[in-house]
């Protein structure tokens, strides 16, 4: 790893009350990377994304998104995040949800450049539906629209939490493949929390393996040399290579829990 | 059944209860002070025409007045209370409480306290209608799913932003709902008050013909009532349609 520092978390922990997700966690994500956390449920994985998004406040340690603290970071609107559920408004249509956050949180303030929502849309391979309503789109066609409205204002991080979790495995693989292109075409820092090894696997420069009770970090795996450019066929040896040693360090840290 | 004709089937299931009411009348041979038949209603609505229509209008008045100012205070009472859990928790049981009083044992106190006038009927109207508006519309504006509220605070959505923008939108058919009951129930609330005591209005002619024995008279009256309830179900069926385009699934 090297270049600038996106992330930078230091001895993180976060508790809710008696219950602590996980206790003195480091991460470092350089400018750029592909970072795919993987974990159990239970490891922390989503909340540690909450932290990093100012979503949810920490209880200790520190949190540096280039070199700002989380909040001031969210507050000038370089962050996105991409839930679990496309989380789109059904009485706007996929264009009018593309166009959101250029509506709100004091974006004119910011005076920076965004991206053309129709474009966006383009992106993602939905042009055409740009009228669409929420309801008319398919469960990947509207997690489609909800990653065009996480880049529409160029955000300097796209956090990701299980984004592909609810959909068949085909429309999955599909859509991890136009996420790589989008990540190459866009440039953008990408972390992206999943359960899924094959996912994991496949879009993760760098694998971070984290294991639960309590939450911590078992292993991070460095994928550059197995996946130059970081794109594989799925059905090369190599690939099975990296799923198989993904799942080797999965299960040691699953240790009795399996 | 052809779509193209679907309202002709409660036409049919209207009418057979009309022919039912008819052979009861006839079959029985019910007095006429009793129970008229349909017929003789019709002509009581149209022989009396001008003093139905005089009458209408105060409780017509009564009835949407009520509606707008029971269903404004229910609706800003609802956004109070989602913005602020202590207020919510001072004043909402107050609220259940003041709405467990029947209406009928309220008027008389507002009749006390605001006269005879337009004003005391327009109360009683506006509190009917305020209760199922407040918690119907405190139920849509928190009917905001964990991740929505999270999107909102990743985009820095300021709380004007957020309610405007999520909560709001999202309400609207619950306050729907409750804006069909309070079209009826307001209706209740003018006639009950005009019970109490009016000068004019569809209640106090409903009143009058029992008391005379006219009874084509209270017939046609109770027509016109129903006929203004529909009326305001209709607007609000209408408003939903234009305001309510989107569906979920």
């Amino acid at each position: 790893m090297s270049g600038e520092l996106a992330i930078e978390v230091s001895d993180l922990t976060m508790s809710f009350g008696q219950l602590t997700a996980y206790q003195s966690l480091d991460l470092r994500v350089s400018k750029g990377r592909f970072v795919v956390l993987i974990g159990p449920s239970g490891c922390g994985k989503s909340t540690l994304l909450r932290n990093i998004a100012d979503l949810l406040q920490s209880t200790g340690g520190t949190i540096r998104v280039f070199g700002d603290r989380p909040q001031e970071v969210r507050r000038q609107r370089r962050i996105s995040f991409v839930f679990q559920e496309a989380t789109l408004l059904p009485w706007r249509t996929a264009l009018e949800n593309v166009e959101m956050p250029l509506q709100v949180g004091g974006w004119a303030a910011q005076k920076r450049s965004h991206r053309d929502p129709r474009d966006l849309l383009e992106l993602v391979g939905l042009k055409g539906r740009e009228d669409a309503q929420p309801w008319q789109l398919s469960g990947g066609q509207r997690q489609r629209v909800a990653i065009a409205r996480a880049l529409v204002t160029k955000p300097d991080i796209l956090l990701m939490d299980e984004p592909f979790g609810a959909l068949d495995e085909i429309t999955r693989d599909g859509l991890n493949d136009e996420l790589l292109r989008i990540w190459r075409e866009t440039g953008t820092t990408i972390v992206f929390v999943t359960h899924g090894l094959s996912e994991a696997a496949f879009l993760g420069q760098t694998v971070v393996v984290m294991g639960a009770h309590p939450g911590r970090i078992v292993e991070t795996i460095e994928l550059d040399e197995h996946k130059p450019g970081n794109g594989i066929d799925r059905s090369s040896p190599a690939f099975f290579d990296i799923t198989s040693r993904l799942r080797g360090v999965m299960e040691t840290a699953h240790g009795g829990h399996a | 059944m052809r779509p193209s004709l679907s309202w002709a089937w409660p036409v049919i299931g209207l009418l057979s209860l009309v022919v039912l009411w008819q052979a009861v009348i006839v079959g029985f041979q019910v007095r006429p002070f009793i129970a008229p038949d349909p017929l003789t209603v019709v002509h009581a609505l149209w022989d009396n025409r001008q003093l139905l229509w005089h009458n209408i209008q105060p409780t017509a008045m009564e009835a949407i007045a009520g509606f707008f100012v029971g269903n404004g205070i229910g609706f800003l009472l609802a956004t109070i209370f989602v913005h602020s859990r202590r207020l919510r928790a001072i004043y909402f049981p107050v609220v259940v409480l003041f709405n467990t009083i029947p209406i009928i044992a309220l008027s008389p106190v507002l009749i006390l306290v605001f006269g005879l006038s337009m004003s005391s009927k327009i109360a009683i109207a506006a509190i009917i209608c305020m209760f199922p508006t407040l918690v119907n519309t405190l139920r849509g504006l928190e009917a905001v799913s964990h991740s929505e509220m999270e999107l909102m605070k990743i985009m820095s959505a300021s709380p004007a932003e957020v309610f405007f923008r999520l909560r709001l939108p999202r309400s609207l058919p619950f306050v729907f709902t409750a804006l069909k009951i309070a079209a009826t129930s307001s209706v209740i609330g003018a006639i009950v008050s005009e019970w109490v005591g009016a000068e004019s209005g569809i209640g106090m002619l409903i009143i009058q013909s029992t008391f005379d024995y006219r009874t084509p008279l209270l017939y046609a009256s109770i027509m016109m009532s129903s006929a203004l309830a529909l009326a305001m179900f209709g607007a609000v069926v209408l408003a939903e349609k234009y305001f309510v385009k989107w569906r979920t699934a």
